[in-house]
């Protein structure tokens, strides 16, 4: 069977083909057989991974156009998901800089972790001696996100981000903030929850790619949507967006329950929108 | 085959996509599908609601389900974020949250149970592909049509989980089985932007372009999708969004009941083409 790799040496993008045959990589993980070339046919094939185990998040890579933890994906799990394959493509995380074949620069994505202050700041009453402690309820709150191991996988899929990401972050950028902020030893939420708002909190399409292929059954969407109601729920609701999910809210609740178009787009984008639209329809 | 369904036609079918009512109604009695639909339903909160109030969300969603089971029957919808949210809800209804929720619907003397099962259209359709292909009368042969699931039709596995995510086949079994062929289109699983239309305007208008110079590219007669919300973003934004990109490719967009109605030999009239904002009327 054949792997297509992508293959980037710092100057021209190709694509390479090993073939190998199925029994030699069957029985291995992802990461397994990505080392199996690299040990057997290709020692100058280039990608990241350290700990093996789902822990370190550097070996995520895609296959067939979709993002996996490599180390955490078993290749019995891929026959099954691509109906016996003979032929997977592998490419490197999506909406990520390429630095060589399957390596990805992670810079911009730290840059942006720092925008939320991604540091528990907590609240004075702790202090060094006493340490920082939470009853079980309060740990349980934080503790699916916490597992979030900064792989990428998330990012990688993400249609806002393939658009456009310069209004946007990586959905776990929004996780890592809702984390801080629902941390009941935080001093201030709202130091995590507002540089969201002011970085495409309100932009995200709703694709909930996220949340799919979270190997830690994380949904970044759903933070998404707990950063939004924290933010309006502290006045930080003008845009469009805030005024969007509120008259689904407002017709949900107060009135009929059944909303109407023409109404929404009034109440979120004005006029002219409204009746471009209900033109368009005509 | 199950072939009666509590039908949930969400907002959208009752509003903008006047179309995707009149075409399912229309095959629905040939495909021996009753349809009754939930009295009183309301909104699923189009995953918007939430972002005010999950709480209140789920309690809209429970009221839903509780009226079908009501009805002994199982939810059809063809809106995919309706079933997303409608399975969603019951998901968490059936997994810890049902007892907080049922001291809501007290209140309206309702309770929800977790009887009836939440399927969509094109699942039903997929499961029976054999009964539809006995149904056609004018097989689709010939025509090339880009197959677009949306997101909620997949996505999240988890809440959906009808088949692969990654790897999906229903809606290509239901398209071959009118006869038609499908082609190879690389954004068949993209994003089509409709939820982030106001905020994220402008790459929402990117995405769109993209998924209809893809099927363009692909020399698709029709772009498919069985969510009329798609539908929607793709066939009433598509000017604007080939616009914004200085495209010049323009590819009607249909409804999946409206596929469905013209290889079951009804007219365009019946199926409502004549509504599509992408001229789809050659298709009739
Ligand atoms: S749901 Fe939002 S954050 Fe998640 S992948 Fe889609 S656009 Fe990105
Ligand atoms: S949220 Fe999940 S997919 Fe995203 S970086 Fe964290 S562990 Fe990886
Ligand atoms: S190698 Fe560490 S997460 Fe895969």
């Amino acid at each position: 069977m054949k792997f297509i790799i992508d293959r980037f040496d710092g100057k021209k993008n190709y694509q390479q083909t090993y073939t190998v045959e199925k029994k030699d990589i069957e029985a291995l993980t992802l990461l397994g057989t990505l080392l199996f070339i690299k040990q057997h046919q290709d020692i100058t094939l280039n990608f990241t991974a350290s700990c093996r185990m789902a822990i370190c998040g550097a070996c995520g890579v895609r296959v067939n156009g979709h993002a996996y933890l490599a180390c955490d994906t078993k290749m019995t799990e891929l026959f099954e998901e691509y109906k016996d394959a003979d032929t997977f493509r592998i490419s490197p995380l999506s909406n990520y800089t390429v630095i060589s074949d399957l390596a990805v620069d992670w810079e911009p994505s730290i840059e942006n972790l720092r925008k939320v202050k991604p540091g528990l700041v907590a609240k004075s009453e702790f202090s060094e001696k006493e340490g920082c402690r939470q009853n079980q309820e309060e740990y349980d709150r934080i503790v699916g996100q916490w597992d979030c191991i900064l792989c990428g996988v998330c990012a990688s899929e993400c249609n806002k981000l393939s658009a456009d990401r310069s209004d946007y972050m990586e959905p776990f950028v929004y996780t890592r903030a809702w984390k801080v902020a629902n941390d009941s030893r935080t001093k201030d939420p709202m130091i995590h929850v507002k540089p969201t708002v002011t970085n495409g909190l309100w932009n995200c399409v709703h694709c909930h790619e996220c949340t799919n292929r979270c190997p830690k059954h994380i949904s970044a969407a759903e933070d998404i949507a707990g950063l939004r109601a924290m933010a309006m729920r502290k006045g930080l609701n003008s845009g469009v967006g805030p005024a969007h999910a509120k008259s689904f809210y407002t017709d949900l609740v107060e009135d009929s329950g059944r909303l109407n178009e023409i109404r929404l787009a009034l109440r979120t984008e004005g006029m002219s929108t409204a009746l471009r639209a209900a033109a368009n329809k005509e | 085959m199950q072939n009666e369904f509590a039908f949930f036609p969400g907002c959208v079918l009752t509003q903008a996509a006047i179309e995707a009512k009149m075409s399912l109604e229309a095959i629905a009695p040939i495909l021996g599908i009753k349809l009754k639909e939930i009295n009183g339903w309301s909104c699923c909160g189009a995953s918007q609601a939430q972002d005010v109030d999950p709480l209140a969300t789920l309690v809209a969603n429970a009221r839903n389900l509780a009226l079908a089971e009501k009805m002994n029957l199982p939810v059809l919808t063809t809106c995919s974020t309706c079933l997303l949210m409608l399975r969603r809800a019951k998901a968490q209804l059936d997994h810890g949250e049902k007892e907080k929720i049922n001291t809501y619907l007290a209140k309206g003397n309702m309770n929800y149970k977790g009887t009836s099962e939440v399927t969509s259209l094109l699942w039903v359709l997929a499961q029976n592909a054999e009964m539809i292909k006995s149904k056609v009368k004018k097989p689709l042969s010939g025509l090339k049509v880009a197959v677009f699931y949306g997101c909620h039709s997949v996505r999240p596995g988890k809440d959906l989980g009808f088949e692969s995510s990654t790897n999906p086949t229903s809606f290509e079994t239901v398209v071959k089985a009118l006869g038609a062929e499908v082609v190879p289109f690389t954004k068949r699983l993209d994003c089509c932007g409709f939820h982030a239309v106001y905020p994220a305007e402008k790459s929402v208008m990117k995405m769109t372009s993209g998924i209809v110079n893809s099927a363009a590219e692909s020399k698709a007669d029709c772009v498919v999708t069985p969510c009329p919300l798609c539908q929607m973003q793709l066939d009433i934004y598509q000017d604007d969004a080939q616009d914004t990109t200085k495209s010049k490719a323009r590819v009607p967009v249909l409804h999946l009941s409206q596929l469905v109605g013209l290889a079951l030999g009804l007219s365009a009239k019946q199926l409502g083409l004549d509504y599509n904002v992408i001229d789809a009327s050659k298709l009739g």
